[in-house]
């Protein structure tokens, strides 16, 4: 394109060069030929022919008027004289005329003309002087005439001949001048005609591109006016030049109606509108834009009856001619900001709706734990009771009921805890083959309640001392071991732990193999769901609050591992997960001194719930310990206990009536009584870390869990008691006198006796209940150990061992075996 | 054609002898030195026979006239001093449309009255300050101012530029 428009470009300069230098040519000869016409017609000349034949002629007449003197004697030689001077003057034009200045460079006609010139000169003293002597002289004038005929003939030829040649060079010049003046007339119409030609073509062009333009013009406007946004063309004052059909129709206005008006007091809002004159200012000053080329801006713009409204914007500037025009694009996003804020909206509300089933979840299983700890906790106290055998059998049903429950309960707050965040990873040095076994020990006698087999082992080489989140870990475990049970009738489960890659950290592989029901293929993929259970036809009794699976998942994603299932309908399902675990050096064994041993004992506690079986729960654990409980049921009273007497210690329930923990502990230690300093630990249900937050805002010291550990009991009270000084002097040698009750330890010990008394004396009958057996064995053996009867335990696993395979010989020589190790054994004694 | 020339030209005369009974015609004087110029033809005023003879002393009495100019027979510029032709006709009372201006030897040109314009030509009698001999195109010479006025630079002025001057008839 550029390339043929350079050629036309040059082709039309050359053409017009062209025609040009053609014009100066043809005014050059026609100027030439003017003169050469006006030389023609005004020339120079007389008719110089005629004055040569007549030099001639005149010389003749002379010639005669001599010859008749002569002959005649009588005529008067006047005509003599005047033929004479006739001719003289004839030769003296011929002498000095300027139009023979050219022929007397030629010395043919010069040397006559000055010879005739020379003898006519020679003869005037003659021809003036007296008449007799011009008589006399007749003859010889006579004589010198017929001498100068021939010259005078020269002359007349010479000068035709000279004026023929000159007359036919003229004509050849004109030819010529007129042969070229032809040529470049010719050459000048052709030029004409190309540029005719060139300038046709061109105004085709411009036709055609005009009807191009003309179409894309009008395919421009279809675009603008069937455009959904609304185009606005203004000039660079803002003053508007185009409104298409969708800008009327969005601000409510008419193109006739705003043209020329600035673009500002039009759609612009009134707040705004000082921002936008800033911004057409500065762009006039400077050309500075911050809006133009920055493709979408959202802003707000006005509609006519002022309503305003949100909008996109995108502004370009165009050129037209030498004029700069500012091209904005709005779209009305009115509709999609309300769209947008109703979702908004409903994510948040969404959300907040998530945020209150949590707390929901979080308060009811806190509503739940609360009073199902005094049931389980009343339920442990009356096993101390003296009890029918009935009642006996329906208190172990209730506390199984009861524990069950805690389970779900504990599990629904599992689910709350992860999802608010509240439960951290918690790595420490475990050892797995111990913690593998705790979980093989703890979930044996379940097993063998369903006639199954549970062991565990490692593939390859063990990797014991790692760190990892143990107790994760171990709740991963129960769980997938607790369904593998609970799915298995008269089979076998494994706990198959394998290395599978090593290095810092190892990964290992942990699999939970059953021979069970198995699942089907449909339900793999959503059993790790939250709400999810698998409907067995095995087990009517097997069912659950669905969060198993789907807290294993969330914990071993937790501990960035994974978690999988293969299973095959009718032999029995695989969960495996792999971890990643820090194998670390075995720690030096520990002396084995617990940190009850250290605990202070005597300690004034005072003691705030409001629950009457929490109350006496804790009281028994507190007194349990050596401590002198004061009892408070609400904040209130706790307050005007403790603003009259010291205390070592504070428990402090969160809720309760007339006043909540909450405020009492901030009183106390806002008041000047003598706990002001005292720790106060939170003791609460509620373990949701916003709620240990508030706990700590308050003033609070630490937070202990219920139901109350005995652990964790004695760890808050070293922390704050152990190595200090008494806060509370006992007065006097008369220390507060309690009831003394029997130790709660003592009550584990004689109940441990009883049992396994009971055990034997039942065994010693050789019932017939294998699973029984093998059930109150395995039962027995995990308590033995804790009672530093650890002869009496390996004795009891083979006794399981034994009644679990069905061997009568072999069970009856366990039992005599086990029965000897009992009498062999040492008084039980709780070790730490 | 020639016939009808003929005729009206005897109209015109009888018309002048009409005229001539009944208005006298001027008489012109008569020429006391060797007479330059004879006119005769159509003309009211005469001095003889129906001519009008001019010795040199009447035509300088006419006024004299200079034109300064180049000529195509003549070297240089040269200033010739004369009566003009308009002067000479004026003075005789020619009413004819064409001059046979003839030469001393019998050398004739058609010169139309018209040609007698103010400004225009003149009747020759010095050049350079000099009365012009007849050796030298003289005593009288029809000179146009050639240089002045291009129009006059033709073919036809110059064969009308008749020297050796010595008759004019009227027609």
């Amino acid at each position: 394109m550029t390339l043929a428009t350079g050629f036309r470009r040059t082709g039309r300069a050359v053409l017009s060069a062209l025609a040009l230098l053609c014009l100066l040519a043809i005014a050059v000869l026609v100027r030439d030929v003017v003169k050469e016409l006006k030389f023609l017609s005004s020339a120079s000349s007389d008719n110089v022919h005629w004055t040569l034949s007549q030099a001639e002629v005149e010389f003749l007449e002379f010639r005669n008027a001599v010859n008749w003197a002569r002959t005649a004697p009588e005529t008067p030689l006047s005509s003599v004289v005047v033929e004479f001077d006739v001719f003289y003057s004839r030769t003296s034009i011929l002498a000095n005329g300027a139009l023979y200045a050219a022929l007397r460079e030629d010395p043919a006609f010069d040397a006559p003309l000055t010879e005739v010139r020379d003898r006519l000169n020679a003869m005037i003293p003659l021809i003036d002087g007296p008449r007799e002597e011009l008589r006399a002289g007749l003859d010889d004038l006579a004589a010198q005439a017929e001498e100068m005929r021939v010259l005078v003939r020269k002359i007349a030829t010479t000068g035709l001949q000279h004026f023929a040649l000159e007359s036919d060079e003229l004509r050849t010049s004109v030819a010529i001048t007129l042969l070229r003046l032809a040529v470049l007339t010719g050459l000048l119409l052709l030029a004409l005609a190309a540029m005719l030609m060139h300038a046709r073509r061109t105004a085709q062009q411009t036709e055609r591109r005009g009807k191009e333009l003309a179409i894309a013009y009008a395919r421009l406007n279809t675009i603008l006016d069937t455009s959904l946004d609304a185009v606005v063309v203004t000039d660079t004052d803002g003053r508007i030049q185009n409104f298409n059909p969708a800008a009327e129709r969005i601000f409510g206005c008419r193109l006739k109606d705003v043209r020329g008006k600035r673009v500002g007091d039009v759609i612009v809002p009134d707040h705004l509108r000082d921002a936008h004159e800033a911004g057409m200012a500065r762009f006039a000053a400077d050309g500075d834009h911050r809006v133009i080329g920055q493709g979408r801006v959202k802003l707000e713009a006005m509609r006519s009856n002022g309503e305003v409204f949100p909008v996109e914007l995108a502004i370009e500037t165009a050129h037209a001619g030498d004029e700069q025009l500012m091209v904005a694009f709005l779209r009305d996003i009115s509709h999609r900001v309300a769209a947008e804020n109703e979702l908004v909206q409903a994510r948040d509300k969404a959300l907040a709706g998530e945020q209150a089933k949590a707390e929901f979840l979080a308060m009811m299983t806190h509503e739940i734990r609360t009073p199902l700890n005094g049931i389980l906790g009343n339920l442990s106290l009356m096993e101390d009771t003296k009890l029918g055998s009935d009642q006996a059998r329906y208190m172990r049903n209730m506390k199984i009921s009861g524990e069950l429950l805690m389970r779900h309960v504990d599990a629904v707050l599992d689910v709350a805890r992860f999802e608010s965040g509240a439960d951290k990873a918690q790595e420490d040095v475990t050892h797995l083959g111990h913690l593998f076994q705790d979980i093989v020990d703890s979930q044996t006698s379940a097993a063998h309640a369903h006639g199954t087999a549970l062991q565990w082992g490692w593939v390859g080489a063990p990797e014991d001392w790692v760190e990892v989140d143990s107790s994760r870990l171990q709740q991963i475990l129960l769980n997938l071991v607790g369904n593998a049970i609970k799915f298995t009738r008269e089979g076998r489960i494994s706990i198959e732990a394998e290395v599978i890659e090593q290095g810092e950290p190892a990964e290992i592989e942990i699999r939970v193999s059953d021979t069970g029901s198995g699942i089907a293929e449909g339900d793999l993929a959503r059993i790790f769901e939250d709400f999810q259970t698998v409907s067995h036809q095995v087990s009517d009794s097997v069912g659950g609050t669905g969060f198993g699976l789907g807290i294993v998942r969330r914990f071993v994603q937790a501990m960035g591992g994974e978690i999988g299932v293969e299973s095959t309908v009718g032999e029995g399902s695989t969960f495996w997960l792999r971890i990643p675990v820090l194998p670390v050096e075995s720690p030096t064994e520990d002396s084995g001194v617990g940190p009850e041993s250290e605990a202070p004992s005597d300690l004034e506690i005072l003691l705030v719930e409001d629950n009457d079986i929490n109350m006496q729960l804790a009281y028994e654990v507190l007194v349990g310990m050596g401590h002198h409980v004061t009892e408070a049921r609400d904040g209130q009273e706790a307050l005007d206990i403790a603003t009259k007497r010291p205390f070592d210690l504070i428990l402090m329930d969160i809720r309760m009536p007339v006043m909540d923990g909450l405020t009492a502990t901030k009183m106390i230690r806002e008041g000047d009584g003598p706990n002001w300093d005292a720790p106060i630990v939170a003791f609460s249900a509620n373990v949701l870390p916003e709620a240990r937050n508030r706990f700590a805002a308050a003033g609070m010291s630490d937070f202990l869990g219920k139901p109350l550990q005995r652990t964790e009991l004695a760890q808050i009270i070293v922390r704050f008691c152990a190595g200090r000084e008494r806060r509370v002097k006992l007065e006097g040698a008369t220390p507060l006198l309690v009831e003394k009750k029997e130790s709660p330890m003592e009550k584990l010990r004689a109940r441990y006796m009883s049992e396994t008394s009971s055990l034997f004396e039942w065994l010693a009958g050789l019932p017939e209940d294998t699973h029984a057996i093998a059930d109150r064995a395995h039962q027995i053996a995990g308590s033995a150990a804790a009672f530093g009867q650890p002869g009496v335990r390996e004795a009891l696993l083979l006794v399981e061992q034994a009644a679990e395979a069905g061997d009568r010989e072999d069970l009856v020589i366990a039992i005599i075996e086990a029965q000897a190790a009992w009498k062999a054994a040492p008084e039980p004694t709780l070790v730490g | 054609m020639h016939s009808l020339t003929q005729h009206l030209a005897r109209a015109a005369g009888l018309l002048l002898l009409l005229g001539a009974t009944s208005v006298a015609a001027a008489e012109l004087e008569q020429p006391t030195g060797p007479v330059l110029m004879t006119i005769s033809g159509e003309i009211e005023n005469t001095n003889g026979d129906g001519t009008a003879a001019f010795d040199l002393e009447m035509l300088r009495a006419l006024g004299a006239t200079e034109i300064t100019t180049e000529t195509i027979w003549t070297p240089g510029t040269i200033t010739f001093t004369g009566v003009e032709l308009k002067t000479l006709l004026d003075h005789v009372g020619a009413t004819g449309t064409e001059i046979d201006a003839t030469a001393v030897n019998d050398y004739t040109v058609v010169i139309p009255v018209s040609d007698a314009v103010e400004d225009g030509p003149i009747v020759a009698y010095e050049m350079d300050g000099s009365l012009m001999s007849r050796r030298d195109k003289g005593p009288l010479w029809l000179i146009y101012p050639y240089s002045s006025n291009a129009e006059y630079r033709t073919e036809v002025i110059y064969s009308r530029s008749i020297w050796q001057l010595d008759r004019l008839a009227i027609e």
